[in-house]
């Protein structure tokens, strides 16, 4: 195995509270892993610790094999999830000083910065000073940042906060290009639509435990395919009674039940259909988003 | 370049070209000028006519040539009547009258005014009158033109001895007047100059916590390097801010009015030991690079840099209570406040040059004042770079010493 980055049994202790409970998990190269939980969940938390910011109570963290506390530094890449630019820089300074912190020549980052502000969309605003540009583009300026240094390793805290659809688009394609070359990159987000698209392993975090870490389709599969969608004339209180029903929401002009396992699905269709034609009838995996509310045991939808 | 050169000129480029900069050497070379060249600036700009002044003679002795006009006050010796030289002053043709009488061979004299004299008036009218006085009586004791300028002329002449051998040799009193001078303007450019870089490094350190580049900068270097790039930038430019308005003012004064201004430098410098000048200048550089550590640190524990002011607060006050003791000092600079607070790190950079210039002082006591002083800049520095790792990530709420607790809290 290519193992990259790997967590174990890691612990944060502040005097009163723990932000991070024995978490472990480990990413291989080139992957994308997402860390997902609430607020206050323990995602910046970890994250710090991966970068140093913070030390371990418990626990260690290694790259390829190393410490990561004792790792050359230029070869992360970090987003924070408050915003940080230096206001008064202006947009292409701040890309080559974020370059040049993280050890690259200036002559060599020309190509990577001119490559970025146009494929960005911030052509117009390279002169512009951080401190007047829209809140989406300040972002746009420092998830460049992040990475114009082609890091090995990148950490993106939340950075789909605050994007538009379009700019959400622009930002999921760099990322996956950023994959395609090798980058292997950890981000948190709790819009699991993103998370979805993106992560090929992730984490479930609450209050610091991890709930679940592993394979996007292993904990699908974990939940099996339980929601079902149909469009139907047979009213609701019907197929509530039908048997492994769990549950039952009325859509716009559909239903959808949450059934107990998979295999009442047939029983159902048998009845539902009852051998004519139908509109609709769809069987699938729980979304993450569900998951994940069933998982932190918000209330399920 | 290295991570810690590529901090310290962006900090240093980012604010030298800043107008403030500019303007605060514009600022300093300003006010410095203006006490230079105050006589000139006072005789372009104000140049008032003389006080006109009567003067009615009622003694029987000719004693107008005991009052002398100068460019301050024109004395004329009418002869008209009582009535309408008094007429004259209320019409403000004269700024006072003066009646001399002899009274029991004494003069007397009696100022009379429309409109009050100024006190700088006053005095100089009375100085010339006790003068006028004297010649007065001493010319009715029938002396020699010779026997009466001796007496006139007259002056003890003092010098020091010190019999304390560890002491340096002790100082006239010219030496003295010019050491207080210059300890004020040294107190006063340490006092602004830490001012100034104190609010700079907070502010830029708070500034830099507040908009959270921080983390970013912190996930690529090291705090202690971080901080290390503040000071040291920021020292970089407190010495280009004093080089500058060395080489401004000093070409200023060679330039000016065929360099009068240089010659009178150079004069007082001369009054100056070599020792005075050298201690002030170590003062001036380690006190700074006190509160810069101090004005980091403080930087560090704030949220954003809105707050960044009120966490200067503790800095500005020792500051200001320096700049108090040094003016409290002006007039009497041998009092056991001055000695206290000549060792007291914070403020001995503006009250020991005070001591150094203006008083008889061994050679040991500002050698231990410096060392003080050092000694605390040290201890100081390990103490912020250790603290500073842990507070500059954290971000809480309240006063300075809540800051400090919750700062010790999450990071213990």
């Amino acid at each position: 195995m290519n193992m990259t980055l790997s967590i174990s049994q890691v612990t944060k202790k502040y005097q009163d509270f723990v932000a991070v409970n024995s978490l472990s998990f480990t990413i291989e190269k080139g992957e994308i892993f997402g860390l997902i939980g609430q607020n206050g969940a323990g995602k910046t938390t970890t994250f710090r610790m991966i970068l140093d910011l913070q030390e371990t109570t418990e626990g260690s963290i290694m790259w390829n094999g190393e410490h990561i506390n004792s790792i050359n530094r230029d070869i992360l890449g970090y987003l924070p999830e408050e915003r940080g630019i230096f206001p008064a820089m202006t947009v292409e300074d701040q890309l080559y000083f974020f370059g040049e912190l993280r050890g690259k020549h200036k002559k060599d980052l020309k190509q990577e910065v001119d490559y970025w502000i146009n494929r960005f969309e911030l052509d117009d605003k390279r002169k512009a000073k951080a401190e007047t540009l829209s809140k989406g583009n300040q972002q746009k300026v420092q998830l460049i940042a992040s990475f114009i240094h082609q890091p090995e390793f990148l950490i993106l805290d939340e950075p789909f906060s605050g994007l538009d659809p379009v700019n959400m688009d622009l930002l999921k394609q760099a990322i996956l290009d950023l994959k395609n070359k090798g980058t292997t990159i950890l981000f948190s987000s709790h819009q699991m639509d993103n998370v979805e698209e993106l992560c090929d392993h992730l984490c479930l975090l609450k209050r610091g435990v991890s709930l679940f870490t592993g394979s996007l389709l292993d904990l699908k599969k974990q939940y099996g395919k339980t929601k079902l969608t149909i469009r139907t004339d047979i009213p609701k209180e019907v197929l509530a009674g039908l048997h492994g029903v769990r549950d039952i929401q009325v859509g716009r002009d559909q239903y959808t039940l949450t059934l107990e396992d998979e295999s009442h699905a047939q029983s159902i269709f048998d009845y539902v259909s009852n051998g004519k034609y139908i509109e609709k009838f769809s069987l699938d995996y729980l979304s993450l988003d569900e998951i994940f509310k069933d998982k932190v045991g918000a209330k399920h939808v | 370049m290295s991570k810690f050169w590529l901090l310290v000129k962006q900090l240093y480029v980012q604010k030298v070209k800043a107008k403030s900069f500019i303007f605060s050497i514009i600022l300093y070379v300003a006010v410095i000028s203006g006490v230079m060249f105050w006589s000139d600036i006072k005789e372009a700009f104000f140049q008032e006519d003389a006080l006109q002044i009567a003067l009615i003679n009622e003694t029987d002795v000719e004693i107008e040539a005991l009052f002398e006009s100068t460019n301050d006050i024109e004395f004329t010796f009418p002869t008209d009547d009582v009535e309408k030289v008094e007429e004259q002053v209320v019409d403000g043709d004269f700024a006072a009258v003066i009646f001399v009488e002899d009274q029991g061979d004494s003069l007397t004299a009696e100022i009379a005014t429309f409109e009050p004299l100024t006190f700088n008036d006053q005095l100089s009218l009375s100085s010339t009158l006790q003068y006028a006085g004297k010649i007065y009586e001493v010319q009715q004791l029938n002396l020699t033109a010779e026997e009466a300028d001796k007496i006139l002329q007259s002056e003890t002449t003092i010098t020091m001895k010190n019999l304390d051998e560890q002491s340096v040799s002790g100082k006239s009193e010219d030496e003295k007047a010019a050491g207080i001078g210059a300890s004020f303007l040294v107190g006063f450019l340490i006092y602004s100059f830490v001012m100034t870089f104190l609010s700079m490094i907070t502010t830029d350190v708070a500034s830099e916590k507040g908009s959270r580049v921080l983390e970013v900068l912190l996930a690529s270097i090291k705090p202690s390097t971080h901080f290390m790039a503040k000071l040291t930038g920021t020292f970089l430019l407190a010495l280009t801010q004093i080089g500058g308005l060395l080489l401004v003012q000093g070409l200023l004064f060679a330039l000016i009015d065929g360099g009068s201004k240089w010659d009178v430098v150079q004069e007082i410098a001369s009054e100056l030991s070599f020792a005075f000048i050298g201690y002030s200048i170590a003062f001036l550089l380690i006190t700074i690079i006190l509160y810069l550590i101090l004005g980091a640190l403080l930087g560090s524990l704030v949220s954003k840099v809105e707050e960044s002011s009120q966490a200067m607060m503790p800095a500005m006050m020792l500051g200001l209570v320096g700049f108090y003791v040094l003016i409290s000092g002006m007039a009497s600079p041998d009092t056991m406040l001055i000695k206290v607070f000549s060792y007291i790190p914070f403020t001995s950079g503006m009250v020991m040059p005070l001591r150094i210039g203006a008083t008889d002082i061994s050679s040991f006591e500002p050698i231990l004042s410096m060392g003080i002083l050092i000694v605390t800049v040290i201890l100081l520095f390990l103490l912020s770079l250790s603290f500073y790792k842990r507070s500059v990530l954290t971000y809480s709420s309240g006063g300075i010493i809540q800051k400090i607790k919750t700062v010790l809290k999450v990071t213990t």
